[in-house]
């Protein structure tokens, strides 16, 4: 009787298994035609940079319900976020970016480099394409499926020098630059950018130990006293950062602490260069440090302004007079004028199959097909050159004064550095 | 094992098995088919999950073979696979070597860098082990930042898994590979405590001083015991590289390391299903918050302040981890050990 019973109890759970089986497979149902456009949106609104992951994810989805809500949609298709919070955790963007494939989705974001370091290689084995905010060199050098929004870290470094030696170096012969870089795509795009340019701009950098091996911190550290000391000792005349805000700030601090600034010009990459940066460091410590970035600063009076910040007080202040939301409200009708490219180009039937023929068409219908569109004059002008897969090659460098973000330098062009020709790129 | 009413061991094979009756072999079979199956009904991103379980178990099992069987605490395993990831990204892509080479060799390595840092366990145990294996976490990552074979920070891409001309270019095929041999590392793992091994394991964890006495060689053991769970995360490494295609150092934080020994104490220490348990239920976790429960906070809860949504998961994380360890410290396979034998016995209750 009690095997009856047995037999009967795993017959009832495999007809149960076999009946919620198909359950599963119909998850990620593709888009359909008149339906949405699914864009997958990957921030890290918790973990180690959850002070830029929030207010961009913030500002990812607020643009996305004004695209839909005030503008119609994508050619009266209404565009469908799929927003994932990846915790800044590597492994978890993996799993995060197939589910995104399976759920339809056209094109993903990624606030962070890390984030699409991790994504990079899934995304370009599928040809998934992937639109990054904040870039690095090795993830569009080669080119593949991946995009860089802005200019990458590196063409920030690039930027900031020339500025460097153009309008404040006043010393004979090369100034000497130290770089203390986090150590993550972050800090390495700046590093690759001084290893193949400081010569040719005519700049002495100051490696720790050896050619190519630079000062580095992680994104936790409490404490840059030790790094800054043995700086110190070099004598450096200007200080490049290239990291997030809180360990930005603790690096100003400590330089701060050990005497060395105000007498050194200190000058950030774009991803510490917020008011973050400010909050944490507080406004007597990082007045005077100079930064590279790819947005216009809040208040400028450029068209896409007024109805950002009304987004902005309406939804989350909190987030206010943080260029973040700039850069990532600007991914966003990115994105739009992707999509816009892709129906005209394509045709919707296309897109909403949600499958490999899907991405290829965003892919040569609508990224490669941007050609000088305007983000509300929000950044640089945004156009895709065959070979650059930088959207925006335009950067500014900023000054804090009295706390805020200002002295903006005009708009320069970061022309194309093949960082794949040099043999020490990528190892 | 608690036999069912009116089945006796007569023989030592009998005594031995450990698939005992026609009751058993017909659910292991069953089992297998459905999991050999699972390609044919679920989504390629639940086939990713199922991946990343199949990678995280065969680590969590070396893990609960070097914690749980032989009482040596090790919080530094995410290190271990990290060792054998980058050494199967060395093998197949800077010297092309098959991927056969590159999984077996990455076992190797693994489990030669774990006897090092497995030295101190000869004379520090508990809190003191712990540390040092907290420091081979932190120094393998500083070596894999700082060394140009491994890319340094830049990482260093992976090509796919390939025997012969069967290239695992598919999520279905992958999960074929990792699942086999995740298998064959469970029943390993299963048969090695039933041995001589397995034995002198068990009495090193219970009091290795009486072992000692009894003649058990704490050197050799310990370190074996290291050698085969770091072994074990080598192998994982190894399906993790391939798997993901693409390796920084980042992968392989210490949160990860204290992840899995949450898993084996959620699962069961001491239990060769208690990695499994534990595993399946940390992953499954972690996709549920992450794609279901935190997006549906987010977009339902409009009035809930920004950002509390995705607060949640580490709160439940911790959450989760604190009550399995207050109400059920033997964790998930102990439980099912009640319910097997309420099962067996019902309706007696004894």
């Amino acid at each position: 009787m009690k095997n009856k019973k047995l037999v009967i109890m795993v017959i009832i759970c495999l007809a149960l298994i076999v009946a919620v089986l198909p359950l599963f497979s119909a998850c990620g149902t593709k888009a359909q035609p008149g339906q949405v456009l699914k864009v997958g949106i990957i921030t890290p609104t918790t973990g180690a940079a959850a002070e830029k992951g929030a207010p961009m994810g913030d500002a990812n989805l607020d643009a996305i319900e004004y695209i839909n809500t005030e503008l119609g949609g994508v050619d009266g298709y209404k565009i469908e976020a799929v927003w994932r919070d990846s915790n800044y955790d590597a492994a978890k963007v993996a799993t995060i970016v197939k589910n995104l494939m399976d759920e339809g989705c056209l094109l993903f974001t990624t606030s962070s480099s890390k984030e699409m370091q991790a994504a990079m290689e899934i995304a370009n084995r599928a040809e998934f394409p992937g639109l990054v905010c904040f870039n690095a060199p090795s993830l569009h050098r080669p080119p593949q499926h991946v995009y860089g929004q802005t200019p990458d870290y590196g063409d920030d470094w690039i930027a900031f020098t020339n500025l460097y030696l153009k309008n404040i170096w006043k010393g004979s012969g090369k100034p000497k630059m130290a770089l203390l870089l986090l150590s993550n795509p972050t800090g390495y795009g700046a590093r690759d950018a001084a290893r193949a340019y400081a010569d040719k701009l005519g700049i002495e950098i100051l490696w720790d130990g050896q050619v190519g091996k630079a000062f580095e911190h992680a994104a936790t550290t409490t404490s840059e006293t030790e790094a800054l000391t043995r700086i110190k000792a070099m004598n450096p005349d200007v200080l490049y950062i290239s990291s997030t805000p809180a360990p930005t700030a603790v690096i100003i601090k400590n330089a701060s602490e050990l005497g060395m600034y105000p007498k050194i010009t200190i000058g950030c990459g774009h991803a510490s260069f917020t008011k973050k940066l400010i909050d944490i460091a507080g406004v007597d410590i990082v007045d005077g440090v100079y930064g590279a970035f790819p947005t216009v600063m809040w208040g400028e009076n450029v068209p896409g302004m007024a109805k950002m910040t009304e987004y902005l007080q309406k939804k989350h202040p909190k987030d206010a007079d943080n260029m973040d939301y700039i850069t990532a409200w600007a991914q966003s009708l990115v994105v739009a004028e992707i999509l816009k490219n892709a129906i005209k180009n394509a045709g919707y039937d296309v897109l909403a199959k949600g499958n490999v023929d899907s991405w290829r068409a965003v892919e040569t219908k609508g990224i490669q097909k941007l050609k000088g569109y305007d983000v509300g004059g929000l950044q640089g002008a945004v156009s895709y050159t065959p070979g650059d897969n930088r959207l925006t090659k335009f950067n500014r460098i900023y000054q804090i004064v009295n706390g805020k973000i200002s002295n903006p330098s005009a708009w320069t062009e970061a022309s194309l550095v093949k960082y794949e020709e040099f043999d020490w790129f990528g190892k | 094992m608690s036999l069912p009413c009116g089945i006796r061991n007569y023989n030592y094979a009998e005594d031995m098995a450990i698939i005992r009756t026609k009751t058993h072999w017909a659910l292991l079979i069953a089992f297998l088919i459905i999991i050999f199956t699972m390609p044919l009904y679920f989504s390629n991103y639940w086939l990713g999950v199922f991946n990343l379980i199949g990678i995280t178990l065969i680590a969590a099992i070396g893990l609960n073979i070097l914690v749980g069987y032989c009482g040596q605490l090790s919080i530094g395993h995410a290190g271990f696979i990290a060792v054998g990831a980058y050494t199967a990204a060395i093998l197949t892509n800077r010297l092309e070597m098959p991927f056969l080479v590159g999984l077996i060799g990455a076992g190797l390595v693994s489990g030669f860098i774990g006897i090092i840092f497995g030295l101190p366990s000869v004379r520090v145990k508990g809190f003191y082990l712990a540390i040092t294996t907290i420091a081979a976490q932190f120094i393998i990552v500083w070596v894999i930042n700082h060394w140009s074979l491994t890319g340094g920070f830049n990482g260093i891409k992976v090509p796919y898994a390939s025997i012969g001309d069967l290239v695992f270019r598919s999520e279905s095929s992958q999960f074929y590979l990792i699942i086999t041999i995740a298998a064959l590392c469970v029943f390993f793992a299963k048969n090695l405590t039933r041995t001589k091994v397995g034995r002198a394991f068990i009495a090193i964890r219970d009091n290795d001083l009486a072992a000692e006495v009894m003649g058990i060689s704490l050197l050799y053991y310990k370190l074996l015991a290291f050698f085969i769970g770091c072994f074990f995360a080598g192998i994982a490494g190894a399906l993790l590289a391939h798997w993901i295609g693409f390796l920084n150092a980042e992968q392989f934080s210490f949160t990860e390391s204290i992840l899995y020994i949450g898993m084996i104490i959620i699962g069961g220490l001491g239990t060769t299903i208690g990695p499994i348990f534990g595993v399946v239920f940390i992953r499954i976790l972690q996709q549920v918050l992450t794609v279901n429960l935190v997006p549906f906070l987010e977009n339902t809860f409009t009035m809930l302040p920004a950002g509390f949504a995705t607060g949640v998961t580490p709160m439940l994380f911790g959450l989760v981890i604190v009550l399995f360890l207050i109400l059920e410290p033997r964790g998930i396979a102990h439980r099912w050990g009640l319910f097997k034998s309420a099962y067996r016995l019902w309706p007696f209750s004894y």
